[in-house]
């Protein structure tokens, strides 16, 4: 695990030890109490507003006014009796009398009394601020400015051991990259750590979304501390969670350390706010999901160089399982941790009467935050076949008043709600849409538009057709749209703008511009690869799914044979993974990697992108009950819970054939590359076996973009809730648990590697997954993988920054 | 050397029959179904009663239950090949399938997608061997209605048998008071509520093996040494790739390991007719030279009958791919019910191809007769004998065999292992040795229904080490 907590420690507790020697000479000394130094300036904030249907949040600047700011003589963050402290006014200036010999951090005090001016509202939850010492010196001692940036300047410096001009400079450099617009940005440090109502402009756009986001962070911080969370979390420690010891219920032979864990101090809670979980903060993830294959169809595959490039050098998740079967279970599980008993690849309003039916409604159109026009859509989309999947009107499971089915259209908060509602971004970029189609809609045939594909892989080989081919339907499914089953991210205003193009192979942006489908949208404008254009200009959402075309994920479609070639049913279909299809895939994959790569924000080592490279799911294979399946059939009884305030879990009336999804499917590849082994100095080929599932990686992004806190189960997304305390600690709501072989396989955790796998331990994968397949150019068997026993080599964390 | 019957086992089975299928006393079930009767809905509860209601035979001598039986797996209660029809005279043509996990079959495509959402769509679906049924509520009509089988001369004389019955209220209840005034109505609602039962009753879906306790991690789902070996073979697309067909994954509608993609393949088993020496209960229709059972190709279904006799067609021969669940306790295998033991079915797998004389009748060549092995269907041998395979095909439509492993080698195939399409040549090696057959069995054994964990776990025999 990352060795960042313990540094930290260590550094904060000589530093308090410092204060509180200065502060027991002034008691021996009786300090003269002079009062003659006036510390003075403001506490700046930020408020996200919801509302905005570009993509990017509204987040304006304001004061905290009733905040008490005080010298924190023992850096303790809390204003002990002794310390001298003012209030802000209306507008978040305070002047503060302290002893001329007094030193230390400048904290600002939010609690829920005061009001942020920016929404003249009081601020949510109690949150502490801070300014260093040094950067008290450098504004000067009348224009001190509290802020998120000044926290995280000192948080910096306390992390890595450096100096308040060290992370001024680096945070100047963090800031430096064009923000929603294609014009350059340069952030000075002092403008970084200015006042932010003062700047404007791109610059204080940037320096907003950066102080909404620390803001988020810091008061997670403080809520840690005033919680007096142990640190760090349970589920860092090195080893495995200690406070199974005292669980009932928990498999023997698992690895238990002792529980040596201290209550939190309040330099620990400012940096555990940035590892939860074990999981460090990220700026950007774009996560490129492909279809249907296993491991071994993979691994080691000679067609597919870009990906095993990524699996041979960078990092990778050796026991990574899908959820179910088909796609949309698996994408959905990705998007809200749930299928929901969906085992189809049907459109939302399947089974969706009653509560769960759709509470779409239309949309006017407008303009996403990149300047892409969005026309107006009705409130379900286009009622045919071709673009609702499963549809007719009378259709008893997916028709105009479904009776029967599983419920498509799932209830509840999910991974796009949580980061919206935190004022921050996710997004969807989909290859292959046609121009003007609702995301919500199956993309259909357009004879109009007629491409040759002919590309070339990074290894130099080409895959080309022998003629060109009209663009079929369904090259882009809502199926594979992880947002699109969830009716509360169907309905945040910022839906359309979040469903964004990316670039394609075979059709070129002039191709598509001959578009026929939906003749009355005008392509003249239209942009196809706002992917290229959002890297360009920083607007690519903290969180992105990459979803190629089925031409260029290995899925295929059309009809078998020759019609479409490299995109034909058998070009790519089928897991024998020795077809041209493979090799489509791997040339997307190249491309979006590149892209990402070349960007800006990549080569900024002040920010930390990471790229996945997975599959939606394997061949078909399922081994026990990985990482919050339903661990016990369709016969289990499972169903949804919900979560008290006291943690415990009450299960509600399931759905119709809810226990018939969440199962697993399959082993596949998870490949991980990170800037910080690109442009820094991150470890590379990081290997975790530790099992995981989708749920795992939602539980992850979660810790990951701070969307969650591991002291309540319920604010992770539905399953990703299914820790192995949490089944144990209620085991009688989750009855698919009960007579578990082995609960850690069973359970849900982030990937962060922390646990230890026992030393005899046999890695659990699926014979289907991983027997290999020919090469028949060499005869040989590739991909075949012997289950691992014991432990990793290392227990490096393949998000690990350092 | 003298007849004998192709297995040991055969012979007690084939006692058990003279009580089972059709014959026992009484109107009501000897043994209380099983079941969650409690939570059934009112059709799934007429379904019930009608499942195990003998009335509903022209002789009343006969309920589903007595071909599907619950105390094994819903199939048939001995080993006979076919069984008896309500007038004993007559028996069936095709061997009787478990009625277990089939509620997430499809409907009959030529296209259907394959349930691992990666093969190619193919002829896939239905009920029946052939699939000429498109649900369970459809199916229900076909033994109801056949001579062969319980014999009903008509929907109105079974739908009487319902209304005289004891569950003739119940049936208003669920259908409607006037549900007797139309026959057909009536008749497609004994369909319904005979589907609902088998839909809604856990005792069809159950997942008590020791394979389900293995996928759901549960206790006591430890494979042993020799099921895990089994498995691989199961799943090793160059040994056994049996999981190519016999699909294991996340199923359609949520169902787990049911070891079937309900997809059709001919594999040719030998014809089940006296040609057999000692063969206990070949078909009587197969008296007939001329009648062939082809499958999806007639003579049950009509919409791929060629279209001349003697006219290459890829459908013919293909019979739909069973599920594997509870194979273990079954007697008679194949559409035919020509095997009586997974030992000869497995044998047949491998060496269908590299010794076609264990399996096929033979004709001509010279010395002495030479035995085969004792699983072999043909006893002796005699060398430089002309083999008849696929004899239970016409000449014509033996094109479409399936050639992949462990059938065929592989050789020629297009690119993957399992994509091979030529035979094994005979006297070649085939697939699997007879370890990784036996471990395949320890395997299989693993998918039957009602698995009691041990006390303790024994340590020696053929499944265990």
């Amino acid at each position: 695990m990352n060795k960042q907590p313990s540094q930290v420690f260590r550094k904060s507790s000589k530093a308090l030890a410092e204060a509180s020697l200065v502060a027991a000479i002034c008691m021996v000394a009786a300090c003269n109490s002079t009062h003659d130094k006036t510390l003075a300036g403001v506490v700046a904030a930020s408020a996200y507003v919801p509302g905005s249907t570009t993509g990017d949040p509204t987040i304006k600047a304001g004061y905290y006014k009733g905040a008490t700011v005080f010298l924190d003589e023992n850096g303790n963050g809390v204003l002990d009796s002794g310390e001298d402290s003012a209030t802000t006014d209306a507008t978040g200036k305070f002047s503060l009398k302290v002893d001329h010999n007094a030193s230390g951090q400048l904290v600002a005090d939010i609690t829920t009394s005061a009001i942020n001016t920016a929404v003249n509202a009081a601020a949510p939850s109690h949150l502490i601020l801070r300014a260093s010492a040094a950067q008290v010196a450098d504004q000067g001692e009348d224009k001190i400015v509290i802020s998120p940036m000044s926290s995280e300047v000192q948080r910096l410096v306390e992390a890595n051991g450096s100096s308040y001009a060290a992370e001024k400079a680096n945070i100047a450099t963090r800031l430096s990259v064009p923000f929603n617009s294609a014009a350059a940005l340069s952030v000075s440090g002092a403008d970084a750590l200015a006042d932010v109502n003062t700047l404007s402009g791109n610059e204080q756009a940037a320096v907003l979304f950066e102080d909404n986001a620390l803001t988020n962070r810091y008061t997670y911080a403080t809520t840690k501390l005033d919680r007096g969370d142990k640190y760090p979390d349970a589920l860092a420690v090195a080893g495995g969670d200690p406070t199974l010891a005292d669980t009932a219920g928990i498999t023997s032979g698992e690895t238990i350390p002792a529980d040596t864990r201290t209550t939190i101090t309040f330099a620990q809670a400012q940096q555990a706010a940035f590892n939860i979980e074990g999981v460090p903060a990220y700026d950007n993830i774009f996560i490129i999901i492909e279809e249907n294959k296993s491991t071994d169809a993979v691994a080691g595959n000679p067609r597919a160089p870009t990906i095993n490039d990524i699996l041979d050098n960078y990092n990778k998740l050796s026991t990574y399982y899908a959820t179910s079967n088909p796609s949309e279970p698996n994408y959905t599980a990705l998007g809200g941790g749930d299928d929901f008993g969906v085992t189809d690849d049907n459109w939302f309003g399947c089974g969706a009467s009653g509560q769960y039916a759709p509470t779409d409604v239309a949309f006017a159109g407008g303009t996403a935050s990149d300047g892409q026009v969005i026309p107006a859509f009705a409130a379900l989309p286009p009622a045919d076949s071709a673009r609702r999947a499963g549809y007719s009107p009378t259709s008893a499971t997916c028709g105009d008043a479904p009776t029967q089915g599983a419920v498509h259209n799932i209830p509840g908060d999910n991974l796009f709600t949580v980061m919206s509602k935190a004022g921050m971004t996710i997004r969807t970029y989909s290859e292959s849409m046609n121009p003007g189609q609702d995301p919500r809609a199956d993309s259909i045939a357009d004879p109009a538009v007629v491409g040759l594909y002919d590309e070339t892989d990074g290894d130099g080989t080409e895959v080309k057709d022998t003629q060109a081919w009209p663009v079929r339907s369904q090259l882009y499914r809502v199926k594979h749209g992880p947002s699109i089953d969830f009716q509360a991210a169907r309905n945040l205003p910022e839906f359309y703008a979040d469903n964004r193009t990316i670039f394609g192979t075979q059709y070129t942006e002039a191709d598509w511009k001959k578009q026929t489908a939906y003749p009355d949208f005008d392509a003249s404008n239209w942009n196809y690869d706002q992917f290229g254009t959002d890297l360009a200009t920083g607007d690519v959402g903290n969180i992105n799914f990459v979803v190629p075309d089925q031409c260029d994920d290995m899925h295929s479609v059309g009809k078998s044979g020759v019609d479409g070639e490299s995109c034909a049913i058998g070009s790519s279909n089928g897991n024998n993974g020795q077809n041209a299809g493979i090799t489509r895939a791997d040339i997307y994959v190249n491309k979006v990697v590149t892209a990402i790569k070349n960007s800006a924000l990549w080569k900024n080592k002040q920010r930390r992108v990471a790229i996945v490279v997975m599959f939606d799911e394997g061949e078909g294979g399922n081994n026990g009950s990985c990482c919050g399946w339903n661990a016990g059939g369709p016969n289990s009884g499972a169903a949804p819970v919900t979560v008290d305030a006291d943690g415990k879990a009450t299960a509600t009336t399931a759905p119709t054939n809810y226990a018939q999804g969440n199962f697993g499917h399959g082993n596949s590849i998870f490949g991980i590359v990170t800037n910080q082994q690109d442009v820094g100095t991150a470890k590379k080929a990081v290997t975790d076996s530790d099992a995981y599932s989708h749920f795992s990686f939602l539980r992850t992004m979660q810790d990951m973009f701070g969307v969650a806190d591991p002291a309540r189960d319920a604010s992770y997304l539905n399953r990703a809730k299914y820790t192995e305390k949490f089944i144990a600690e209620n085991i009688m709501a989750l009855p698919e648990y009960t007579d578990s072989a082995d609960t850690h396989f069973d359970a849900v955790r982030p990937i962060n590697h922390a646990y230890k796998i026992p030393d005899t331990y046999v890695q659990k994968l699926y014979p289907g997954d991983i027997t290999g397949v020919v090469n028949p150019d060499t005869g040989m068997v590739e991909g075949a993988i012997t289950p691992q026993v014991g432990p990793d080599s290392s227990q490096d964390n393949v998000w690990a920054t350092k | 050397m003298g007849k004998r019957l192709p297995l040991g086992t055969a012979i007690g089975a084939a006692l058990l029959a003279l009580t089972a299928c059709g014959g026992g006393s009484g109107g009501t079930p000897t043994v209380a179904p099983p079941g969650n009767a409690a939570k059934l809905s009112l059709a799934a509860q007429v379904g019930q009663k009608a499942f195990f209601d003998k009335n509903l035979s022209g002789g009343k001598n006969m309920a589903c239950s007595g071909c599907h039986d619950p105390q094994y797996a819903y199939g048939p209660p001995n080993s006979l090949s076919v069984q008896l029809g309500s007038d004993p005279a007559q028996s069936g043509a095709r061997a009787v399938p478990s009625l277990r996990y089939r509620e997430s079959t499809p409907a009959y495509d030529d296209h259907a997608a394959n349930p691992d959402g990666v093969t190619l769509a193919s002829a896939g679906g239905g009920f029946m061997w052939d699939g000429r049924a498109a649900s369970m509520a459809e199916q229900v009509a076909l033994p109801l209605l056949n001579p062969l089988e319980m014999n009903n001369a008509s929907k109105a004389d079974v739908v009487q048998a319902v209304q005289n019955g004891s569950y003739a209220d119940l049936f208003e209840q669920a259908f409607g008071a006037d549900v007797f005034a139309d026959t057909d109505t009536a008749f497609a609602d004994l369909g319904t509520a005979i589907q609902a039962f088998e839909t809604e009753d856990l005792s069809f879906h159950p997942y008590s093996s020791k394979y389900d306790l293995n996928i759901y991690n549960k206790i006591g789902g430890t494979l042993t040494a020799a099921e895990m070996r089994g498995l691989v073979v199961f799943h090793s697309s160059a040994v056994g790739n049996c999981s190519a067909c016999h699909y294991a994954g996340v199923n359609f509608a949520g169902n787990q390991g049911l070891m079937t993609d309900f997809t059709y393949q001919a594999l040719g088993a030998p014809r089940n007719d006296k040609s057999i020496p000692g063969n206990p209960d070949p078909i009587p229709a197969n008296d007939d030279p001329a009648y062939y059972d082809m499958g999806l190709c007639g003579p049950y279904r009509s919409d791929h009958t060629p279209a001349e006799l003697g006219t290459p067609d890829p459908y013919c021969g293909q019979f739909k791919v069973p599920v594997l669940r509870n194979v273990a306790t079954r007697g008679a295998f194949f559409h035919n019910g020509v095997f009586h033991s997974l030992v000869q079915v497995l044998h047949f797998y491998n060496t269908r191809d590299t010794h076609p004389e264990y399996w096929y009748p033979a004709s001509g060549g010279s010395g002495t007769a030479q035995d085969n092995p004792s699983w072999a269907l043909q006893p002796t041998y005699v060398p430089g004998a002309t083999v008849a395979r696929f004899n239970d095909l016409p000449a014509d439509e033996q094109g479409s065999v399936d050639e992949e492993v462990p059938l065929g080698t592989g050789e020629g195939g297009d690119n993957t292992l399992g994509g091979g399409t030529q035979a094994r040549a005979a006297g070649s090696a085939p697939a699997m040795t007879e370890q990784q057959m036996s471990d395949l069995i320890c395997f299989l054994n693993t998918l039957s229904d009602g698995y009691q964990v041990p006390e303790t776990a024994p340590t020696s025999g053929t499944c265990v080490n």
